[in-house]
């Protein structure tokens, strides 16, 4: 009793600062970017900030009316970060699952080779997709020299712009983000008991039906956590489409979170912008809401 | 998303604390001047000769005034949104640099304070350009501090051995590019800006211009007629035609830059800043500086530079006017172009100086006799959104082979119909 009571008062103790910390930079600018998206605050009344008119839902019916064309942007920009995601997601888990598998065999420097695998996920985002703009540059950059060099191709290929943005972008998310996948698929692969792989070897099970029926449905709790997070993460992916493309609302890469940064802070249109991201929230929650909604379906299984 | 989320937070933190504050210091300011303030300037020159000037000027500016300035360096990334939480806050800054392109937009806003050109030797004392993009609404928010504007840079060494000279209109920059590529290879002849750069409409207006186009025409966007197809068309055909490199559709601006100043290919607009680059990075480079070249128009460049301006929320105006007044006297302008940044100065006045009477400062003042300002309209973030989006769509249909007139029509023709809409929105 006495142990649980200071237990608790512990946990408080240690949870305090991180949930005030979540309220402070998360929950506050949330509520506020809401507030936000029902104001008419644009580049005409920005000093009159504090004091703006509440105009309802006309921010989001502008989006689809206005002849700015910012709502059209905004879908196809929906629809591009969907393609992104459906190639990165899984293309980076099967690479994840892989190496997750060869690191869970014993072998000799298997803790430094688990620790290199890490360096890309570890590194900035900013270097790291600094670096892949240069990879992918079409004049001086390795992939243009490496595809030349095998006669592949004769004229340099131009990734950064146009249809073969999208494809630059992935392959640098891609080889960012596995990493984290495979660490916690990693993880996940040690806590199956080796009595289930010995067990379906009496039963002569062939390695592509161990991996079917015992390794998959036992990384199935870990594997959805991270779609889930994947999911997520790719929505408001920035970072590497900022890095690597600008802030450019034309591309064919263009991805909602830069859109939101052009509307908003760009051409200073603060309402349509905030706008544009209670969207995105809405549509993030309501993912998030089906994938904890099936998990507990599962759990009652 | 993130990042986002991080830049709602200062703003809203500020707005916050604004609050508190209120806005009762106002009436404090008198005759007399004195206090502090604080001054947001880019990085106009190189950080080891920029800042020493500033400071040795803010010191002398507090023995003569009492006024304590101090300065920060913003880069101009993240200056535009600093100087839009600033103005959304009213406070954090008094006296600021913004671009000229800027200035009416932030004007719009409310949140700048009005200028009374008297102060600065009357609206006379500044070129015509510069002095247009202070204004909003027929009444003064910023004052000229420098100029810039783009000319046609030449490689004297790959001009000499392809046998040709200096173009003098659209057309013979043609001519001259094709006997280059002869002599030098596909892609040698000039670098352009592609998708990257920020400041593509400055390199295309030129052109239109020179067509006789007109970006508006009475309230209307007017871009899309014959002058603008065939001033696109004229941009498009040099990745087309191989005078420039296909790999400039990617390049922004200073990626252009460094392949003239490189030596790899013989022509670049750029503006006199660059030459503080070349001695710089390239100093044997034989260079030389003709203006802009001629449509069937005849000349025409862009204006462009910086203006200051002051928060209408500070709470030292007398100051932060002083202080502007000090930056732009003759001394410290002549000082800080000439030396410093190699822009040109936006005063009239300061052109006495035989600086600017020979060699290529000659060119660019000459260059900037004819120079036009983007309309001064509170919108015009979003005109200028459309009309480069539909350039870089263009661009990236030039390199996909998909280009033509058409195309070419269909991109201005729904680049007009936004910035209509924008237009209709200019109250």
């Amino acid at each position: 009793m006495k142990i649980t009571r200071l237990n608790n008062r512990a946990a408080a103790f240690l949870i305090g600062p991180a949930l005030t910390a979540m309220f402070v930079v998360h929950l506050i600018p949330i509520f506020f970017g809401i507030i936000m998206a029902f104001l008419r605050i644009d580049v005409s009344n920005l000093s009159d900030f504090p004091r703006v008119p509440f105009i309802g839902f006309d921010n989001f019916k502008y989006l689809f009316t206005d002849g700015s064309g910012v709502g059209q942007r905004f879908l196809s920009s929906i629809g591009n970060v969907l393609i992104y995601g459906l190639v990165t997601i899984p293309v980076g888990y099967v690479i994840a699952l892989a190496v997750a598998m060869l690191l869970n065999r014993e072998f000799k420097g298997r803790t430094i080779v688990r620790g290199l695998i890490l360096l890309p996920y570890i590194t900035p985002d900013a270097v790291m997709y600094n670096v892949w703009r240069f990879i992918f540059q079409s004049r001086v950059g390795i992939v243009n020299s490496i595809l030349s060099g095998l006669g592949l191709i004769r004229e340099p290929i131009i990734w950064l712009v146009g249809d073969n943005a999208l494809i630059a972008v992935i392959v640098a998310s891609i080889w960012k983000g596995w990493p984290f996948t495979s660490l916690m698929l990693l993880a996940a692969l040690q806590t199956i008991p080796q009595d289930l792989y010995e067990a379906a070897r009496l039963d002569n099970a062939s390695w592509f039906q161990r991996l079917r029926y015992v390794t998959l449905p036992m990384l199935w709790p870990v594997s959805r956590t991270l779609l889930m997070l994947s999911v997520i993460w790719n929505f408001h992916a920035f970072n590497q489409f900022y890095v690597m493309l600008g802030a450019d609302t034309a591309s064919k890469a263009a991805v909602p979170s830069v859109v939101i940064l052009r509307e908003a802070f760009g051409t200073l249109h603060f309402g349509s912008g905030s706008a544009m991201a209670v969207i995105m929230l809405a549509i993030i929650l309501l993912l998030t809401a089906i994938a904890v909604f099936t998990k507990r379906e599962r759990s009652v299984e | 998303m993130k990042k986002l989320t991080w830049l709602a937070v200062a703003l809203l933190a500020m707005v916050l604390l604004a609050g508190c504050k209120g806005k009762a210091a106002d009436a404090g300011a008198d005759s007399r001047l004195g206090g502090e303030i604080t001054f947001w300037l880019m990085p106009n020159a190189p950080d080891e000769t920029h800042n020493p000037w500033l400071s040795a000027k803010a010191a002398a500016f507090e023995r003569e005034t009492g006024v304590k300035v101090n300065f920060e360096v913003v880069g101009w990334g993240d200056a535009w949104t600093k100087i839009s939480t600033a103005i959304a806050t009213g406070e954090g800054v008094d006296v600021f640099q913004v671009g000229t392109t800027w200035n009416p937009q932030f004007a719009a806003t409310g949140g700048l304070a009005k200028i009374d050109m008297n102060q600065f030797g009357g609206s006379s004392s500044f070129m015509a350009a510069n002095l247009a993009s202070t204004s909003y609404k027929n009444e003064y928010y910023g004052v000229p501090w420098f100029a810039e504007t783009r000319a046609l840079y030449y490689n004297k060494t790959m001009f000499a051995e392809a046998g040709v000279t200096p173009p003098t209109s659209y057309a013979e920059l043609y001519e001259v590019s094709a006997r280059i590529i002869d002599k030098f290879g596909s892609g040698s002849a000039i670098a352009i800006a592609g998708t990257s750069a920020w400041d593509l409409l400055h390199n295309w207006a030129i052109i239109l211009w020179a067509n006789g186009g007109k970006l508006t025409d009475a309230g209307r966007a007017a871009f899309n007629g014959p002058a603008g197809v065939e001033a696109l068309s004229w941009y498009l055909g040099l990745l087309e035609r191989g005078y420039a490199a296909n790999a400039c559709a990617e390049y922004n601006q200073p990626q252009a830059d460094s392949a003239f100043i490189n030596g790899n290919v013989a022509m670049c607009f750029m503006g006199p800043w660059n030459v503080a680059n070349i001695d710089q990075e390239n100093p044997t480079l034989q260079y030389g500086v003709v203006e802009p070249p001629a449509g069937s128009a005849g000349k025409a460049s862009f204006s462009g530079g910086s203006n200051l301006v002051v928060l209408e929320g500070s709470r030292n105006k007398a100051a932060a006017l002083a202080w502007i007044e000090y930056l732009v006297s003759d001394s410290s302008m002549i000082e800080y172009t000439k030396t410093l940044t190699h822009m040109m100065p936006a005063t009239l006045s300061a052109y006495n100086d035989s600086y600017y009477q020979s060699g290529i400062w000659k060119i660019f003042k000459d260059t900037l006799s004819y120079a036009t300002a983007y309309l001064p309209l509170g919108v015009w973030g979003d005109i200028e959104n459309a009309i480069v989006n539909e350039f870089k769509a263009s661009i990236t249909d030039a390199i996909g082979g998909r280009s033509d007139q058409a195309a070419v029509r269909a991109h201005l023709d729904a680049a007009a119909d936004m910035v209509n809409a924008a237009l209709a929105k200019e109250k």
